[in-house]
């Protein structure tokens, strides 16, 4: 079976071809397009994914050694994501889908993240316990199946991606947040300050917001950012980011408790981060658990995973028309609740 | 709009009563921005207001740029902090969503990119006065 995948949910276009369970191109044009295009690294725009979807699909299918009409299926992000973008690469498949006569499936952004551990050598067993990292999302799921998932808990207010891109930039590290705190991190000493990590009723869910603002506290009573050492900057990285880390593993301890997992598996942008990885790993030892964690192409928004997780709910009887819609949000009830 | 009063909280049970008092200012098509110091609680002041519309959800929407929600009135919650042009909001059909008649827009960090944004609009400043207080001035603008 040969599954086409696009993603275009937000700043990343990605087409990605899986042949039976063989990926044989998972391009993202802010790594691809600039080397082979010529053109310029595409910035937050709906027109930036309209310009580059249609050779990115070209040369995917010229590096698989693939023709249009040996694909079975198209599978393409129908959210949650900005609009516009969705809008793209949707409208896209879909016409590909009409025009080639396939089949086509609308696949949750979120989902695609939730399996795509399944794109390693080592896959996660059912029932899994996924912990979604990302600049946007922070969630907690109970994963039985492919059609079975169980929120546990997700943030309340800011997605801890988002916690390291905000520190980072009020400690003038620069951008993207999560690999500079790390680096930081690596020359700091993480017992110099004592940066809270909070605990909320419903106990697996999650919120960073106080811990960002804690920071930014702390800074100031340091006399601001001008007035910190490198030193001083390394310490803070590297405090933040054990409390932030705690936070997650903490629930993920909790949930280790309540519930009979065979894996965990950490999925997302943030699952690139070496301490958070080691500390999960710490954990699945003591609980005897298996861990899969992304390779780095598969933890930021990638179409390998949409191109899976369109594979997984085609294999389970799913078939979408082509009304199908882009939905910006995901619905609060989308996940089963326990 | 004659709107033009500020609002003192010494606690997140005073923001929630000055959310309470604000939502019921509210009418659909209305454009609203925040401005603020990272922390000032730019978001937990949305998340207070939406909850008085059935909508208890609400999430920082710094990364996803606009999240859309729907409970007694629709919502678009924007937050222009990693943006770095007007030309990727304007791409991003910003105008679409503030020309919604039937939306209610709130937008975070809007004095970043003033130039995209309508003339009619209501202006919350939050000013941090230590970890606990908080001034909020509110400004209708015609």
């Amino acid at each position: 079976m040969i599954v086409l995948g696009i993603e275009s949910s937000c700043d990343e276009t990605s087409v990605a071809i899986l042949k039976d369970d063989k990926l044989t191109a998972n391009l993202i044009a802010s790594q691809d397009f600039h080397t082979n295009y010529g053109g310029v690294v595409p910035e937050l725009s709906s027109r930036a994914h309209l310009q580059i979807i249609n050779p990115l699909v070209k040369s995917a299918l010229k590096k698989s050694n693939i023709e249009l009409n040996n694909v079975d299926l198209i599978a393409a992000t129908a959210g949650p994501g900005l609009i516009g973008a969705l809008l793209v690469g949707l409208t896209y498949a879909k016409g590909l889908a009409l025009t080639s006569n396939k089949s086509f499936i609308g696949v949750n952004h979120i989902e695609g993240h939730i399996f795509s551990g399944f794109l390693m050598q080592q896959k996660p067993e059912f029932p899994f316990l996924s912990l979604v990292v990302s600049g946007g999302h922070t969630l907690l799921l109970l994963v039985n199946n492919f059609t079975e998932i169980y929120k546990l808990g997700s943030t309340v207010d800011d997605a801890v991606g988002e916690a390291f891109d905000k520190v980072a930039k009020l400690l003038g590290l620069g951008y993207p947040g999560g690999p500079k705190i790390q680096n930081a991190a690596l020359q700091g000493n993480a017992d110099k300050i004592d940066f809270p990590v909070s605990d909320l009723k419903q106990k697996l869910n999650f919120s960073f917001s106080g811990l960002k603002t804690a920071v930014l506290r702390y800074v100031q009573s340091q006399g601001g950012v001008d007035k910190l050492s490198i030193q001083n900057k390394n310490d803070i990285a590297a405090s933040f980011q054990v409390a932030a880390v705690k936070a997650l593993t903490r629930n993920v301890k909790r949930a280790l408790e309540l519930y009979e997992v065979k894996t965990i598996s950490v999925v997302g942008g943030v699952a690139a981060n070496a301490y958070l990885k080691s500390e999960i790993t710490k954990l699945a030892e003591k609980y005897k658990k298996n861990v899969v964690i992304p390779d780095l192409q598969f933890c930021g928004d990638n179409a390998a995973m949409i191109a899976f997780r369109g594979k997984s709910l085609y294999e389970n009887g799913v078939r979408d028309t082509l009304s199908c819609k882009p939905f910006p949000s995901l619905s609060e009830n989308h996940f089963l609740e326990i | 709009m004659s709107i033009h009063y500020s609002r003192k909280s010494n606690s997140e049970a005073d923001t929630k009563d000055i959310a309470i008092e604000f939502s019921k200012l509210l009418n659909d098509g209305m454009v609203i921005l925040l401005n603020g110091d990272l922390g000032a609680g730019k978001t937990f002041f949305v998340k207070r207001i939406l909850e008085q519309f059935d909508i208890q959800n609400v999430n920082s929407p710094t990364f996803s740029i606009v999240n859309e929600y729907a409970g007694k009135k629709k919502f678009y919650h924007f937050d222009f902090y990693r943006i770095n042009n007007s030309v990727e909001l304007i791409d991003i059909g910003i105008e679409d969503y503030f020309n919604d008649e039937d939306a209610i827009s709130f937008v975070e960090w809007a004095d970043l990119f003033p130039a995209v944004l309508p003339v009619k609009k209501i202006e919350i400043k939050i000013s941090v006065l230590d970890d606990q207080s908080r001034i909020f001035d509110f400004n209708g603008y015609d």
